[in-house]
């Protein structure tokens, strides 16, 4: 892969093609060539025509010479468009790359900000507008300037004076262009927005599908769809006024040429200061010159297109990245403090002054009502959100100066929510790197899998769909769980994980992980108090802040919140455990 | 119905049609241009009419030299500039008309296929959605759509134009002399059953290229999707991984289409017209020396070569565009194709059983290529009742729920709601019936009133003020009010600003909202604080006393109240006597998943 170049003011789309300056200069070489040798196939047809007249006319020679010219440019041509082709592909995959890799090393918070349906666009359609510039418009352009310098040379030879009134036209149609550019870039900038919100609404009504149709609401995405669709098209209505007003008036004002050069040259030749020869090599080398500049004017589309795909691409790869400073890839023990930690999305508080210290080895659960932070608070162990004021330590150490590999390493999350990846069974739950066969098995066995694994028709093999559709909720969340165990960790943090498990199921797993992660520091996110009783602290969090923390016993008599939610258990508890009477 | 598209990574072969020629392709693109008739023959006649001119234009010029400068005519050389400068301008305006018009159609083609391939989608059923990655069909709603567009919008104009050139030089070539004509015509047939020939590779290849784009479209989609799972277990390099794969996949499959795109035509086409050229030269010299033909017409035949050979260039690069239309078009049309499964029986009243508001008979089912996950299911629900499924995780308790829904069809028995089959309720009348909740809560991007009213027009035109009023009516509003700023609380489809506890909040507001006959909550309140799902609980109790509840829970306190207990397990649902017995079986009873 190209190393980025260092820090650079210009950021055009010439810019791009730094890294790859030697394909880019053997391309534009095996453009000229052909471009010019076929500039000469007339000067041969005409040759070999006067020879004729002058009964010197040799057949072999003009076949000779001519085979020559064809042969060259056909090898030349063939040459040209498989360099284009690799080079072209080769800037959109490395771009690309480098794309995801920068988007990989990003914040979740950030990839959440941008949107996912944003970063689609970037990936796929900015970057193919991009590919499109290179593979036509480079040698497009380079092909017209060899031939409108060719050409106009030409009729500055024939007659200068003629020329000078020929090549107004050049100014003319810059102007045009320049003018237009600048009202078609925005509009581009636009479009691609449009493609943005598109994707969004397909998006969501594919990941929303179960509950439009539930709802019979599919009439309201159409509406919305339809909605960014007639978006789309008026813009692309607006894109296409531009230019079908650009590139006819381009060709009027190319046709305008030969217009002048009809009225001049003939007053000229008729004046008797301009041979008729002349007039009519002039006439032929104006066809020349008008056809690259209408396909200019073409290549002004892909170029306006490219540079505002390329100017969204710059916005994500010239985002500063949070630099990783931390060193230590000491094992956690599982001491953690968390002092004085405030986090805010805008001026909404999500946690508010958290101070909170767990011993290794321990069971802490964390209880309170819906939305009180206590997520928040466990992707502030894991570092999904950073802490706006506070500090969190893990052995006595900032949370900064771990290295954030080994800090993954040690610790496993289960989600909340179940999230599957279109991989095997095996592969979903050895997620995390570097898992031994040996944590795999122990993993499967305490999330009380191993039973429902048999019963697949490819065991641990079978490949679960994207969104994990054919599973029941229970069973992805114990692949979630096994997931995490399959770390090793020395920190678990389950988040409410037991919502979605059986009663009987639940009790086996947290008596498997008592049994077989005997040292594993705990931190649980749980509505149910009868599970957590006996845990070594309980933390109560209300609206982002810890309201008391205890064990059940001291907050049964400190906490009245705390009174009120084991109250509102009650009522079956006798029935949840059975075994306790 | 299987509903597992092609993407070129399954098994399903490459280029499954064999016998397909160009024109039954061809054939497929006139079904898009219906109602563009009109503007269609407005563009063609541009097209035509700026065609003509263009072959007019040099003819003017040749006859103004043949006859005013060379006869020093200046008047006339001036008369008939200017006649060749209202030739230029009619030009304009047809050029103008031709670009407009034609774009025009490709936007609004391109505008009516992005929304039948998505009103398709909302057609098709959730089993759809389950077999298909996401990134691959918003590939195929954005992506292959704009390369038809492009087709239609740029390509066809010039396709079209650049045709009316070739025979108009064809014509000049034939009747300025037929023999040498037709010696300098030779190449281009060969040209044309070449292309012919090799058309249906191009498209194939073409076709590769954009399954693989699908296919990288669907790992962006995944990844992103799941970022936070990739950051927490430190996988941010299996993102990187599993894209580069992708994206290598797709490189590859690029090149090879590029460069059949490029090289097999641009360059061949260019050569031959060359060859053309060589032949008319050395064919029409030899014609002169045997006195059939003269110097001055072999000048003006081999500039009118160069006008058939010039286009039939542009033509060939259009031809790979048109190709990779076609290819774009079967990806589009794959869709397209598909049925829905869950189609609204014919009522016959023969099939009516009792009037017991739900019924389940003999139901059996099974997801496609899996096992069976309900066997010989049979139970009946009453109006107003409250019934409660319990069971092991896997036992197929929501499948069940789903079936409820017709989210699914039974693969064998028959559901009746209301006392007469499911299937014959047209999708408005079920849904107003049946209130789910889902497992999975689902937002919306939009304020948290566009998701409790999304799908309930009754509200829609609601003020704010007015909706709260009928929110404190059905004792919703302390739940609104934990949201900062009420109704206007802005909500994202991902993201964490709303927490999963929240969203089971909103979706259970949303459902009641609806005031159904049936309503189902899946584990609606998993992530529920206990204090909380007691405000939750007085809702329910305060609904209409007709309305039947059926409540998945794993939590006991949630299901206590029931009026009987289903217990679902190993794909059979089982009346539990009382909530005691239900608790037997699920703690002591075996789990069969």
């Amino acid at each position: 892969m190209s190393t980025p170049l260092p820090q650079q003011k210009q950021k055009g789309l010439l810019n791009l093609l730094g890294p790859y300056k030697g394909i880019i200069a053997l391309l534009t070489c095996v453009t000229i060539i052909p471009n010019i040798v076929s500039l000469l196939i007339p000067q041969i047809v005409g040759h070999a025509i006067d020879s004729y007249t002058l009964g010197i006319f040799m057949l072999s020679t003009t076949i000779w010479q001519f085979s020559l010219a064809t042969i060259t440019i056909l090898i030349f041509t063939i040459l040209q468009s498989t360099i284009q082709t690799y080079a072209s592909e080769r800037v959109a995959r490395d771009m690309r790359t480098e794309l995801s890799a920068k988007i990989s090393h990003q914040s979740y918070g950030y990839i959440q900000t941008i949107s996912p349906a944003k970063l689609l666009t970037n990936l796929t359609g900015d970057i193919d507008s991009v590919k499109s510039y290179i593979s036509l418009a480079i040698v497009t352009i380079i092909s017209s300037i060899v031939l409108i310098i060719g050409a106009s040379t030409l009729l500055f030879v024939t007659n200068w004076r003629l020329a000078l009134v020929v090549l107004t036209i050049i100014p003319l149609i810059g102007g045009t262009f320049f003018f237009v550019f600048g009202k078609v870039k925005t509009l581009f900038t636009k479009s691609r927005e449009v493609i943005d919100w598109l994707n969004k609404v397909i998006n969501e009504s594919i990941l929303g599908s179960a509950l439009i149709r539930v709802l019979n609401s599919n009439n309201i995405e159409r509406t919305k769809f339809e909605a960014a669709n007639t978006q789309a098209k008026d813009i692309g209505m607006s894109i296409l006024s531009l230019f079908a007003t650009m590139i006819p008036l381009i060709t009027f004002i190319s046709n305008l040429a030969i217009f002048s050069v009809l009225t001049l040259g003939g007053h000229f030749v008729i004046a008797g200061s301009m041979t008729l020869g002349n007039f009519a090599a002039f006439n032929s080398y104006i066809s020349i010159l008008i056809f690259p500049i209408i396909i200019l004017g073409f290549m002004s589309n892909v170029i306006a297109q490219a540079s505002s795909s390329y100017a969204r691409v710059r916005n994500i790869l010239e985002h500063e990245e949070k630099k990783e400073f931390g060193t230590i890839t000491e094992r956690l023990k599982g001491n953690i403090t968390i002092k004085d930690v405030t986090v805010a999305y805008g001026d909404k508080i999500a946690l508010k002054n958290i101070s909170l210290s767990i011993q290794p080895h321990t069971k802490t659960a964390i209880i309170g009502p819906t939305a009180g932070g206590k997520s928040q608070l466990l992707y502030l162990l894991i570092g999904l959100i950073e802490p706006n004021s506070g500090i969190i330590t893990f052995d006595g150490k900032n949370v900064d100066e771990y290295n954030k590999e080994n800090l993954h390493a040690d610790i496993g999350f289960v989600f909340q929510d179940s999230v599957m990846f279109n991989l095997s069974i095996r592969e979903n739950i050895a997620f995390g790197q570097n898992i031994s066969d040996e944590n795999l098995d122990r993993a499967i066995k305490t999330s009380e899998l191993s039973e429902f694994i048999t019963t697949l028709p490819h065991g641990l093999e079978s490949v679960v769909s994207e969104r994990g559709t054919t599973l029941s909720g229970g069973q992805k969340q114990r692949i979630m769980l096994a997931r995490a165990l399959a770390l090793n960790p020395h920190i678990l943090l389950l988040d409410d994980f037991t919502a979605r498990v059986d009663r009987n199921t639940e009790e086996k797993i947290l008596a498997n992980i008592a049994a077989y992660y005997p040292d594993i520091t705990l931190i649980s996110v749980t509505q149910k108090i009868t599970a957590v009783e006996h845990y070594d602290q309980i933390v109560l969090l209300m609206e982002g802040e810890i309201l008391a923390t205890g064990t059940h016993e001291n907050l049964m008599k400190t906490s009245p919140e705390y009174v009120q939610i084991y109250n509102s258990q009650q009522s079956t508890h006798t029935y949840e455990s059975p075994h306790e009477k | 119905m299987n509903y597992t598209l092609n993407t070129g990574s399954n098994n399903i072969p490459l280029n499954a049609p064999k016998k397909q020629n160009i024109w039954s392709s061809v054939a497929k693109l006139f079904p898009l241009l219906q109602g563009e008739q009109k503007n269609l023959t407005v563009a063609f006649s541009a097209i035509f009419m700026n065609s003509l001119l263009n072959l007019i234009a040099p003819i003017i010029i040749g006859y103004t030299i043949d006859h005013y400068v060379l006869t020093k005519n200046y008047h006339g050389v001036a008369v008939f500039s200017l006649i060749l400068l209202g030739i230029y301008l009619l030009a304009l305006v047809a050029s103008y008309i031709q670009t407009k018009v034609m774009g025009g159609v490709g936007q609004r083609v391109l505008f009516n296929l992005r929304n039948s391939v998505f009103n398709k989608l909302q057609e098709l059923p959730v089993a759809f959605f389950n077999q298909n990655k996401a990134g691959d069909l918003i590939s195929r709603i954005n992506n292959d759509t704009d390369k038809l567009n492009q087709f239609l919008s740029q390509a066809l104009v010039q396709f079209i134009g650049n045709t009316f050139l070739i025979i108009g030089a064809g014509i000049f070539i034939l009747s300025i002399n037929l023999r040498l004509g037709m010696a300098g015509l030779v190449p281009a047939i060969s040209l044309l059953i070449l292309t012919l020939a090799i058309s249906s590779y191009v498209k194939k290849v073409n076709l590769a290229s954009l399954q693989s784009t699908g296919g990288m479209s669907g790992e962006i989609s995944e990844s992103i999707n799941n970022f936070k799972v990739i950051v927490a277990f430190n996988r941010r390099d299996y993102f990187r991984e599993k894209f580069q794969e992708a994206n290598q996949k797709n490189y590859y499959a690029s090149i090879q289409a590029g460069i059949v795109n490029t090289v097999f035509l641009t360059p061949l086409y260019g050569f031959i017209a060359n060859v053309a050229q060589l032949i008319v030269l050395a064919y029409g010299i030899y014609l002169i020396s045997i006195g059939a033909f003269t110097l001055g017409l072999l000048v003006s035949f081999i500039s009118y070569m160069s006008k058939f050979y010039n286009p039939l260039r542009e033509i060939a690069s259009l031809w790979t565009q048109f190709q990779t239309a076609l290819a774009a078009l079967d990806r589009i049309s794959e869709i397209l194709a598909l049925k829905t499964n869950l189609t609204v029986v014919p009522h016959d009243d023969n099939t009516d059983t009792q009037k017991s508001l739900l019924e389940f008979k003999d139901v059996y089912f099974g997801y496609p290529d899996g096992e069976e996950i309900l066997h010989n299911v049979s139970f009946t629900l009453e109006q107003g009742k409250t019934y409660a499924l319990v069971g092991p995780t896997g036992g197929g308790k929501t499948t069940t729920a789903s079936l409820m829904a017709r989210l699914y069809d039974p693969t064998k028995g028959t559901i009746f709601l209301s006392g007469q089959d499911i299937r014959t309720y047209e999708p408005y009348e079920r849904t107003q019936k049946i209130g789910f909740i889902l497992q999975e809560p689902f937002l919306f991007s939009g304020t948290l009133r566009d998701n409790i009213l999304y799908g309930n027009d009754a509200y829609s035109k609601y003020s704010n003020e007015e909706l709260l009023a009928v929110l404190h009516e059905a004792d919703l509003d302390s739940l609104i009010s934990r949201f900062e700023k009420s109704l206007d609380t802005p909500m994202q489809s991902g993201g964490e600003a709303i927490s999963l506890g929240e969203r089971q909040i909103i979706a259970f507001m949303r459902a009641v909202l609806r005031r159904p006959d049936i309503l189902i909550l899946d584990e609606a309140t998993a992530n529920i604080d206990t204090v909380t799902e007691e405000i939750l609980d007085t809702i329910l109790k305060k609904l209409p006393p007709h309305t039947t509840k059926v409540i998945i829970a794993h939590r006991l306190n949630t299901i206590e109240n029931a009026d009987e207990i289903f217990f679902v397990n190993s794909g059979e649902v089982i009346r539990a006597g009382s909530l005691q017995h239900a608790v037997d079986m699920l703690m002591h009873g075996k789990r069969d998943s």
